[in-house]
């Protein structure tokens, strides 16, 4: 088999996989969210009262069981997360609440990392741009 | 008695070490190897002799000695008895520091007669030693002795030996989460062998600076070691997931709790490290980088202990608080100050021009992996730290947990995957599109046809096609890539695939180790994204069916354990019509004496795809509520790191300066497009 053919092989079989892929993601609904996956994901971002710095899904003890279950109350009332979220905050303090993509303080968070990873680029493309300019002078 | 014994040994292990750093010093010079037999010796034969009393008292049952009193009883099993040694902090201090004594006295066995950058190591090493056993001596004293008893336990100590000693009748026993699995025996030692084994290559890279010998000298020469201790790091974090995942009972394996990320950092800026240590050996780039790493590794040992051990960030870990964590603040500046002062000292003679021919080639897709690498470690350790900052500049307390690290975790673990597939094919210098294409079309084709079959069978899981489809990308180049390099020589397939690994263990076994990572990658997000937890409350002799799998509750059972009541129920796992028995199941719940909550224990089975995790969430007389959760390839996770680990301790038995050749043989075919 020559080269060319095995790329085109490859190309059509990565081809046809990506359409299979992308029409069978947006095609299908998303299955809707069930209200123990709701309350899952919940005590997995708040923070367990007297737990020691366990998130309501991680500790094993009875107040978190307590609290998973107070949850699943309020999933079973058509309460939405932010509000049970918030009534733990207003309980508990906002330092309860693990999901920090809402607050303002935690944008800094998300920037300073990537203001890091920009600077580590910068500093490889400069790297090669070193590289190239020492090649130039020297050829 | 013992604690008169036990303060001996530590204060003779103290002076053995700072004799270690004093002759090292001295005799660095002239290179003068068996100056040091006698200081290394006796400090090796003193530390194993801290470790051996503190077990003895532990076995003995001596409560006259604190650490005794509050971390055993006459109640616990032997092998927790044994684990007690290491399960609270001064205890762990003195595991810290007789695997370091060790790693100390392998370093000196395996140096040459005349060896002046190796002395200075051992020097370097018995410096870090000096403070270990300094805070044994002080703050972290295990022999310390129980001079109040309150209720038949012991409530007040002292560190002076001869103080008047009150005898408690009983000790309190270990943490309750601590006793409930053998793992917890296991995991601390690895973990800390790998720990304790940066404090080699950091050693040679410090004794290297110092000496002005900047060289790869010491990166070929502490090879070896780096590997041991990344292997065993990666072991430990692998055991330690599991533990969690087989006590823990919320069906996890990772929280991204402060200890996790503490063991987590050292592993990603090691993983960094031995990469580009590669590069510097066959490129002679990133001679600056590589110091720095094995500093940085270096300094997130200690962080991630202070971090745990000082209490500062609370956690599930961090049991206790003391003198210690002040010390370990001390030893951490002076480390990166010192390290990094002296660093800028010699910077001069680091530096060298770079010679990056190209950004598509070996040393570029590595480069790219490290810098991924640092700024996960980056992220990590700022999300890690980030409330105690905030908490310290505007005093309002904010928590930064799971949902951070996950959103931030996956975008950069799947840029990596990537990269790793390039990186593992391309050649040194220069890669070629053509050969780039060449080497990854197949692969790149199979990851997609993965992920549509994925996609076929159900999967609507962006984020699951995703990592399945880099995930059998990045396996198959490497098959590939093998197949090819194999089918390019005479002999037989099994004789020429033997010889291929055996020329180049260094470049195969870290192929391993990729293909055991996209393993773990393809587990992590099927586990994630495709579990399913379900809490049902069965009554005896019923059934509940959850995702394809029916629950019978059978019976309830009992039993009364020396050091805790066990109570649980039978449940038979069966198939989803309710009529065939695949396996029977026992979550249970452990009330120990003296411990304060129950402490479950889920149950798993593990089938050929899905792992079955039941555990007990409440309940009557009669009737259960029962945690369902299905993981589907969980097994995968813990098989993909073994072969991680495998790929490692492969890679050590690199040949000492050997250089790459199978991983570079030209392939007919490419021979004939000119490339390499």
């Amino acid at each position: 088999m020559s080269e060319h053919v095995r790329s085109i092989i490859a190309i059509a079989l990565s081809a046809a996989a990506l359409v299979v892929i992308v029409v069978g993601l947006a095609a299908s609904n998303q299955p809707p969210v069930n209200a123990e996956e709701r309350v899952a994901a919940l005590s997995a971002s708040i923070k367990c009262p007297f737990c020691n710095g366990e998130s309501l899904a991680e500790s094993g003890s009875g107040v978190a069981a307590d609290y998973r279950q107070l949850i699943a109350e309020r999933v079973a009332a058509g309460y939405t997360d932010d509000e049970i979220r918030q009534e733990f905050a207003d309980n508990f303090g906002d330092s309860f609440i693990l999901d920090t993509s809402t607050s303002s303080w935690a944008l800094a968070l998300w920037i300073i990392p990537m203001v890091a990873m920009a600077a580590g680029v910068a500093v490889v493309v400069s790297m090669r741009r070193a590289a190239k300019q020492s090649e130039e002078v020297t050829t | 008695m013992i604690a008169v014994l036990g303060n001996l040994a530590i204060l003779a292990a103290l002076g053995a070490a700072i004799s270690v750093v004093v002759v090292g010093m001295r005799s660095q010079k002239s290179g003068d190897t068996q100056a040091l037999r006698i200081p290394v010796g006796v400090f090796a034969l003193a530390a194993l002799t801290v470790f051996i009393v503190l077990e003895v008292a532990i076995l003995t049952h001596d409560y006259s000695i604190a650490y005794v009193a509050n971390n055993s009883a006459d109640a616990t099993p032997f092998i927790f008895l044994l684990a007690s040694g290491w399960a609270a902090l001064e205890g762990s201090i003195v595991l810290w520091g007789v695997i370091l004594a060790l790693f100390t006295f392998l370093v000196w066995r395996r140096l040459d007669v005349v060896d002046p950058l190796g002395v200075l190591a051992v020097a370097v090493m018995g410096g870090v030693a000096v403070f270990w056993f300094g805070l044994m001596a002080t703050a972290g004293n295990p022999f310390s002795v129980c001079t109040d008893v309150a209720g038949g336990l012991c409530s007040g100590s002292s560190w002076w030996p001869l103080a008047e000693i009150a005898l408690p009748s009983d000790g309190r026993g270990p943490n309750p989460l601590l006793q409930n699995h053998i793992l917890m025996a296991i995991h601390p030692p690895m973990l800390y062998i790998g720990y304790v084994g940066f404090t080699v290559p950091f050693a040679f890279a410090i004794a290297a600076l110092l000496r002005g010998d900047v060289g790869k000298i010491w990166l070929e020469r502490t090879h070896r070691w780096s590997m041991v201790a990344w292997a065993f790091l990666t072991f430990g974090i692998l055991l330690g997931g599991w533990w969690s995942y087989e006590v823990l009972g919320w069906g996890g394996y990772w929280a991204w709790d402060p200890v996790e990320n503490a063991a987590l950092l050292p592993w990603l800026t090691a993983t960094a490290f031995i990469h580009s240590a590669v590069v510097q050996r066959r490129r002679g780039m990133l001679q600056a980088w590589n110091f720095i790493l094995v500093i940085a590794t270096f300094a997130l040992t200690i962080l991630g202990t202070f971090l745990t051990r000082s209490g500062v960030i609370a956690s599930v870990h961090a049991f206790t608080q003391s003198g210690v964590g002040p010390a370990l603040l001390v030893f951490l500046a002076l480390v990166v100050i010192g390290s990094l002062t002296l660093f800028a000292i010699k910077a001069r003679d680091v530096a060298q021009a770079p010679r990056l021919d190209s950004l598509s080639s070996r040393e570029g897709f590595i480069l790219a992996n490290n810098l991924l690498l640092t700024v996960f470690a980056f992220t990590v350790l700022f999300g890690t730290m980030y409330p105690l900052i905030i908490e310290t500049l505007s005093g309002s307390e904010v928590a930064v947990g799971r949902p951070f690290f996950d959103r931030a975790a996956v975008p950069l673990a799947l840029l990596l995957l990537l990269m790793v597939g390039a990186g593992a094919v391309a050649p040194w210098r220069v890669a070629t599109r053509e050969v780039m294409w060449r080497r990854l079309r197949a692969a790149m084709a199979a990851g997609f046809i993965a992920g549509a079959f994925a996609v076929l069978i159900g999967v609507r899981s962006i984020a699951v096609v995703i990592a399945i489809v880099l995930a059998v990308y990045v396996i198959t180049a490497i098959v590939v890539r093998f197949a090819t390099v194999v089918a390019a020589r005479s002999e037989g397939v099994a004789r020429a695939a033997r010889t291929v690994v055996a020329n180049d263990r260094g470049y195969w076994g870290g192929q391993l180790s990729h293909i055991g990572l996209a393993l773990v990658a393809i587990s992590l997000a099927t586990t994630n994204g495709l579990a399913v937890r379900e809490t049902v409350t069965i009554e005896q002799g019923s059934s509940a069916v959850v995702a394809g799998y029916c629950f019978t509750y059978i019976e309830p059972f009992s039993i009364a354990e020396p050091n805790r009541d066990v109570t649980g129920v039978r449940i038979a796992v069966m198939d989803e019509a309710c009529s065939e028995t695949k396996k029977i199941l026992e979550p249970r719940v452990n009330v120990y004496a003296g411990g304060s909550q129950p402490i479950g224990t889920p149950s798993v089975w593990t089938g050929p795809i899905d792992d079955v995790y039941l555990g007990i969430a409440g309940g009557s007389a009669g009737v259960v509520d029962l945690n369902v959760f299905i993981f589907p390839f969980q097994w995968m996770l813990w098989v993909g790191g073994l072969i991680v680990v495998a790929g490692g301790v492969l890679a050590m038995f690199r040949k000492p300066g050997s250089t790459p050749r199978a991983s570079e043989t030209v392939t007919a075919p490419e021979a004939r497009n000119g490339d390499v």
